[in-house]
């Protein structure tokens, strides 16, 4: 009697469940995840011959298998991020996406994923080690990224900040000692060094800490858990280390202390 | 033979006066059956909430966020020895022995984070893993306390070798075992939140489930009573009523309770739990961004890491829109709070208000301590750290705490009243079964004998 019951009012519980959640989908109820990569960044996120591949793609492929679901990738652009989550275009964004305050506003970020730091690729002769070394150097700047104007401004460093439209020419221009250093998230960095091959230096100088996050639609509470979980598997079941040698192993990125992401929290 | 059956069947139920008497009387005892069952479920789900809510996501919170302050805070007593070098002689014992008093409360919120963990393997992973770590953690740590004092140096910056051990050991307790206590912590959060959906839609259906099935069988008992009192012209049969009566009590009370707990159950987690929760985090943020005023005048080459990431800290605490700590400490100064950041929600009242001016204060220390580290004075600057820094953060994380307290004794009182009521309801409940079995008996009993 009890047990029938028991049934009897759980399924008009998850009728009802149902019906009040209808206005705002979970990742949890779709079969299929859209997610978000970035397209542009060697080693991290990118496309050869048409398949998506990277760092961020693994663990999206990761995140997407714990939960049960199949994936479809979307390449987007840093400047794309926001816009696929708030627009429904994407499920879930893993491209190197920083969790900071002002975003959070606006997107839900599941994670970190991963934690890294803004560093510095110089070329193998140089002396830079520090971000105070920058003073006075010229630095390359990508349109649309805030790396190098949080060297000057957050850390007071008085470096020259010269602008380039993209990661390939900033890295053509420090080869021909138009700058001396190209700044962001030390595994784009890493990223691109390894492509490069010609054996530009990365200073390990580990400044400003980075979180990645996962972005999704604001207000998916329990999806956002459910990533968490799954972020938690990764790094207990050795994935995480795994990854990130399989991309950065031979990249000159300090691998020697893997951080265990502390979660953003989800709501 | 089977034809023979079909037909003649429902006719004696028709016919006698017995037969329906037992018809009419099992109909009412399935239906008090029912309103007892769905009672009973509801209870035990109510009861199931308080319990994951109350007993063992509420004191995980409590373990895990007492473990994250213990370990955070024996980094910083290392890393407080490390820049005391050999003057200040009794703030170094001081320091030595607050690390070794959070080293015991550390693996003692081990041990019980680990029992709360209960068959959650996740959990149970996670703490066998802070465990193994805090092992590696005290050797490296013991490691760069012996060449500190070997290296016998003023107060401010030690030797290089000093720095690059402590860095091992910071690193490993900052980037691996702290994630992990704070996750620790949150996962409670996520064990709450999941309970209480499933508990706030669950209870008050079965609530509405205990009053139809009540009514249903008030409606019975009054069918039997009126079939009774026209087949054999009594117009009252006491028996029968005192059931009637005990039943609709008992429906009330029951009704009564399940709605009693749906409140415990919200008052406990939204005025409760989330708040403790979001200070224990708050707390526990807090505490590794003093740590980081140590580091930050320990290690020269890492200063800008850990200026930032007390930055970082502070932004998620209190938020304000800084690009750089020198314009936070304006922000702050300032005074208006745009109720972003962590405590945003938390900053009201009067306890709020000493809260925030709590934090101003431990901000404002902190501006002048890192002055005195730019201008290249650590001698003044450790005295700093030890001194006025320290008291200010003091004050502040027990601001946090009374803060943290009174939400605890909400928490706390909500689910005993949850508790109660129900450990009310079901002292009385088997009485009210048996009463209510006797009664109806008494009350038919009698009637089907005339017809022997």
């Amino acid at each position: 009697m009890k047990r029938v019951l028991a049934v009897a009012l759980v399924l008009v519980a998850l009728a009802a469940a149902g019906c009040g959640m209808s206005g705002r989908e979970s990742i949890l109820d779709k079969d299929e995840l859209v997610i978000g990569v970035r397209t542009d960044l060697p080693s991290v996120g990118f496309r050869a011959g048409g398949k998506f591949d990277g760092f961020d793609v693994d663990v999206a492929r990761y995140v997407a298998g714990r939960l049960g679901k199949e994936v479809s990738f979307l390449g987007v652009l840093a400047a794309d991020r926001e816009k696929v989550l708030t627009q429904g275009r994407a499920d879930l964004v893993v491209a190197t996406f920083t969790i900071d305050q002002d975003r959070k506003q606006r997107v839900l970020f599941a994670g970190p994923y991963h934690v890294s730091y803004q560093d510095i690729l110089t070329r193998r002769d140089d002396t830079i080690s520090n971000v105070r070394d920058l003073k006075g150097r010229k630095i390359c700047e990508v349109q649309g990224a805030n790396a190098a104007k949080r060297v000057v401004e957050e850390r007071g460093v008085a470096a020259q900040v010269v602008p380039f439209p993209d990661y390939k020419r900033c890295l053509a221009a420090l080869k021909d000692r138009q700058v001396d250093a190209v700044t962001t998230n030390d595994v784009i960095l890493a990223g691109l060094a390894a492509e490069d091959g010609s054996g530009l230096r990365l200073a390990n100088a580990q400044f400003n800490e980075q979180r990645s996050g996962i972005g999704m639609a604001k207000g998916d509470v329990a999806g956002c858990e459910a990533v968490n979980r799954a972020i938690t598997d990764m790094y207990q079941s050795g994935t995480a280390k795994k990854l990130l040698d399989k991309w950065f192993g031979k990249s000159g990125l300090d691998l020697s202390t893997i951080a265990v992401p502390q979660f953003e929290g989800c709501s | 033979m089977t034809m023979v059956q079909v037909r003649p069947a429902p006719a004696p139920a028709r016919r006698s006066v017995p037969g329906r008497i037992r018809v009419i009387s099992g109909i009412t005892v399935a239906s008090l059956a029912l309103l007892f069952a769905a009672l009973a479920v509801g209870s035990s789900s109510a009861r199931d909430g308080l319990r994951v809510i109350g007993r063992d996501a509420g004191p995980q919170v409590v373990a895990s966020a007492g473990l994250y302050l213990a370990l955070s805070d024996m980094d910083a007593q290392v890393a407080n020895l490390l820049v005391i070098g050999r003057d200040y002689g009794p703030r170094r014992a001081e320091a030595l022995k607050q690390y070794d008093a959070r080293r015991v409360e550390a693996h003692r919120a081990l041990l019980e984070a680990f029992e709360l963990s209960g068959d959650n393997e996740a959990e149970r992973q996670t703490v066998r893993s802070v465990l193994d770590g805090l092992g590696r953690y005290e050797r490296l740590a013991g490691q760069a306390l012996l060449l500190n004092d070997q290296a016998n140096h003023a107060a401010g910056p030690p030797p290089d070798d000093v720095v690059r051990t402590y860095r091992t050991a910071t690193d490993l307790m900052r980037l691996v075992l702290l994630p992990q206590a704070y996750n620790l912590t949150l996962e409670s959060g996520t064990i709450v939140r999941r309970t209480y959906d499933e508990k706030a839609l669950m209870v008050p259906l079965v609530r509405v489930a205990v009053a139809v099935a009540g009514l249903v069988a008030l409606g019975c008992l009054i069918w039997l009573q009126v079939f009774l009192a026209r087949r054999f012209r009594r117009v009252f049969g006491p028996a029968l009523m005192a059931a009637t009566v005990t039943t609709a009590v008992a429906m009330i009370f029951g009704v009564n309770v399940l709605s009693q707990d749906e409140r415990a159950l919200r008052t406990a987690k939204s005025d409760g739990f989330d708040s403790v929760l979001t200070l224990a985090r708050a707390r526990a943020i807090s505490n590794s961004m003093q740590g980081d005023q140590s580091r930050y005048l320990l290690d020269k080459e890492r200063a800008d890491t850990y200026e930032h990431t007390y930055l970082d800290k502070s932004l998620s605490v209190v938020y304000y829109e800084a690009g750089n700590l020198s314009t936070y400490h304006q922000q702050v100064s300032s005074g208006t709070t745009g109720g972003l950041g962590m405590l945003g929600p938390e900053l009201v009242g009067r306890d709020g208000a000493k809260v925030m001016r709590a934090y101003q204060d431990f901000q404002r220390a902190d501006a002048a301590f890192r002055r005195l580290v730019t201008d290249g004075r650590a001698n003044e600057a450790v005295a700093e750290r030890l001194g006025r820094t320290m008291t200010a953060f003091g004050s502040y994380d027990q601001a946090l705490q009374s803060m943290a307290k009174s939400h605890e004794q909400v928490f706390e009182r909500a689910i005993g009243t949850g508790e109660n009521a129900l450990d009310n309801l079901w002292r009385l409940m088997p009485f009210a079964i048996g009463a209510i079995g006797l009664l109806v008996i008494a009350g038919v009993w009698p009637r089907l004998k005339e017809y022997r």
